[in-house]
């Protein structure tokens, strides 16, 4: 609560794993006593995997805020670094996004046309087009947006 | 264009005033972010899933088989491209975002920021909450499988407990005893129209008293700019900044969503006459571990013939109770000054204490939810609601004072 550092969200992750692993060993434990490996998730497993997401989600995003903003912020404009190599690096990910992409709407017209494709296929593909855009926007804004910190008067007349 | 536009609607004025506005930066602030992105993603699939879904329980030929049209309808989603992995998506957004409701709110309580000025956003946060399970529980009907008919039954027995009104409430909501033919389509106009529309109203007040009233903003930001708002632009940094986490955000759920089918209807198969043993969604189980260790048979009687039932007891009356502590808060833990800056929780131990043992509460009152599996008495998991409930708050609150030591004064004059 002090500043923007990165030890919350390093707990958030640690939570997640933690969550995750208890989503699992219930998973082991419910196969052993169904005798068979179950087609759904227990209520139980629903929760614990989406309390294991939401403390990733925002681990994960703690990390990139830490890294993006800093950990304080000072008023003023910084300028930002301008490097070569990130740019070589955004123009590769667009690359793999454009081959991504194409792979996705062939997936499309294939479940369309011939028959369904692996759900896990289908939804991995599409997090990691999205993991893509996020990635060239974090870079675009690291290395080639200046960075703009105001110190707002606490009456402003936003929104009234 | 622009220009165009602006002669006539003073856009350079609404740009200066609004998009240079500040938002301060912490990472707490994601979780309330996530369900907000949680709620944008669950509009964009629903739109997707009304498309397709039908809300009705006549009966329907699906290769040689006699199917409710809306178990159907889903199974027919389910075929689509990427249909199961949208249904999928829909399904664990609305797990995330009560899971993103509750830890924001617990970030709230847990750094004061409900006190003075912004108790009415606490309130309005509350009422959030609440919608957001009632609008999770409605389309957890929908499908109208096996399970969800079933979970859905209890629900229908809740509402039916209230005293005086709940036949009422009961008819209103599911158009008789539930199953009738009028209880999906009443369920769905809830689902897909009136509670979204009361949540885009209330999310739309939430966020307008919080820019009007200013975020709090981490401690340091005393340091640095005392007295003022110290963040970065709406545009574009903000702007960056939300895109980047709402791509992050569909990216990790839409990884769990392939990964995990959520609700795979044709495994519970169409309701059948004998019902299946099941327990709610995992938000509504510690309700349900509530109604396992109260005596099953409480009946108070109350003034013009109405009863107070366990169901009612055990459902309503105690997260009730709990709610109206919550309301209750912002007048109970007041302070002098306005509060701009996030509290500390080593600086209010009782506070951070009691957080912490309302979340053993929850969590054991949930693992009462397996009662049966764990074959443990009533009084034992009482016992344990209790006794770890207590333990929670005696070791957090010496922790916090052997670990930082006592608050200083200064904080507590500020509280």
């Amino acid at each position: 609560m002090y500043k923007n550092d990165s030890v919350l969200p390093f707990f958030g992750l640690l939570l997640a794993v933690a969550f995750w692993m208890m989503a699992y060993y219930d998973g082991l434990h419910l196969a052993a006593l169904a005798g068979h490996p179950l087609e759904e998730l227990s209520g139980g497993q629903f929760g614990l995997i989406t309390f294991g997401a939401l403390f990733f989600i925002y681990g994960v995003m703690g990390y990139v805020s830490y890294w993006l903003e800093g950990d304080e912020l000072r008023p003023g404009r910084h300028e930002s670094p301008n490097s070569f190599w990130a740019g070589v690096t955004i123009a590769t990910l667009v690359i793999i996004l454009v081959a991504l992409s194409g792979l996705l709407v062939q997936t499309v017209i294939y479940w369309a046309n011939t028959g369904p494709v692996s759900y896990g296929f289908a939804g991995r593909l599409t997090g990691y087009i999205l993991l893509d855009m996020a990635a060239i926007l974090m870079i675009y804004k690291k290395y080639f947006v200046a960075e703009v910190v105001i110190a707002e008067d606490e009456h402003s007349e936003v929104p009234w | 264009m622009y220009r165009w536009f602006d002669e006539r609607l003073n856009l350079t004025r609404f740009n200066k005033k609004f998009l240079n506005k500040a938002f301060a930066v912490h990472h707490s602030y994601f979780i309330g972010e996530i369900a907000l992105f949680a709620f944008v993603t669950l509009v964009i699939t629903g739109i997707f899933l009304t498309f397709n879904y039908e809300p009705s329980i006549r009966m329907v030929k699906v290769a040689g088989k006699s199917l409710p049209a809306a178990y159907a309808s889903v199974l027919y989603i389910d075929s689509l491209p990427f249909g199961a992995v949208l249904r999928s998506v829909h399904h664990w957004s609305a797990s995330i975002m009560i899971a993103a409701a509750f830890i924001h709110l617990l970030r709230i309580l847990i750094s004061g920021a409900y006190k003075r000025p912004r108790e009415i956003n606490w309130f309005v946060g509350l009422l959030l909450l609440l919608l957001t399970i009632l609008t999770a529980f409605t389309g957890y009907s929908l499908p109208f499988d096996a399970f969800s008919a079933t979970a859905t039954g209890i629900g229908y027995g809740i509402g039916t407990s209230i005293p005086y009104i709940g036949e009422w409430v009961s008819q209103v909501i599911f158009g008789g005893e539930f199953p009738t033919v009028h209880s999906i389509p009443r369920v769905y106009s809830l689902h897909v129209l009136w509670f979204p529309l009361l949540l885009m109203a209330t999310l739309g007040l939430h966020m307008l008293v919080m820019v009007k009233q200013k975020h709090t903003q981490p401690t340091y930001a005393k340091k640095v700019a005392p007295g003022r708002i110290l963040g970065v632009p709406l545009m574009p940094q903000q702007a960056y900044m939300s895109t980047i986490l709402f791509l992050l955000y569909l990216a990790v759920v839409f990884f769990i969503g392939g990964t995990w089918i959520a609700h795979p209807i044709q495994v519970y198969g169409p309701p059948t006459a004998s019902t299946p043993l099941v327990k709610p969604d995992w938000y509504l189980i510690w309700v349900y571990g509530i109604l396992q260790i109260i005596p099953g048979d409480l009946k108070i009687p109350l003034p013009f013939g109405a009863v107070m039932n366990s169901e009612f007891i055990g459902s309503v009356l105690i997260p009730g109770i709990l709610g109206l502590v919550a309301i209750l808060l912002p007048f109970l833990d007041t302070r002098r000054t306005k509060m701009r800056y996030m509290e500390l929780p080593t600086r209010h131990p009782v506070r951070t204490a009691v957080t912490f043992a309302l979340l053993a509460f929850l969590v054991t009152t949930t693992l009462a939810g397996w009662k049966g599996e764990l074959g443990l008495s009533a009084g034992q998991l009482w016992a344990i609601i209790i006794g770890s409930s207590l333990l929670t708050y005696l070791v957090v609150y010496y922790a916090i004072i052997l670990i930082w030591g006592r608050p200083p004064k200064e904080d507590l004059d500020a509280a």
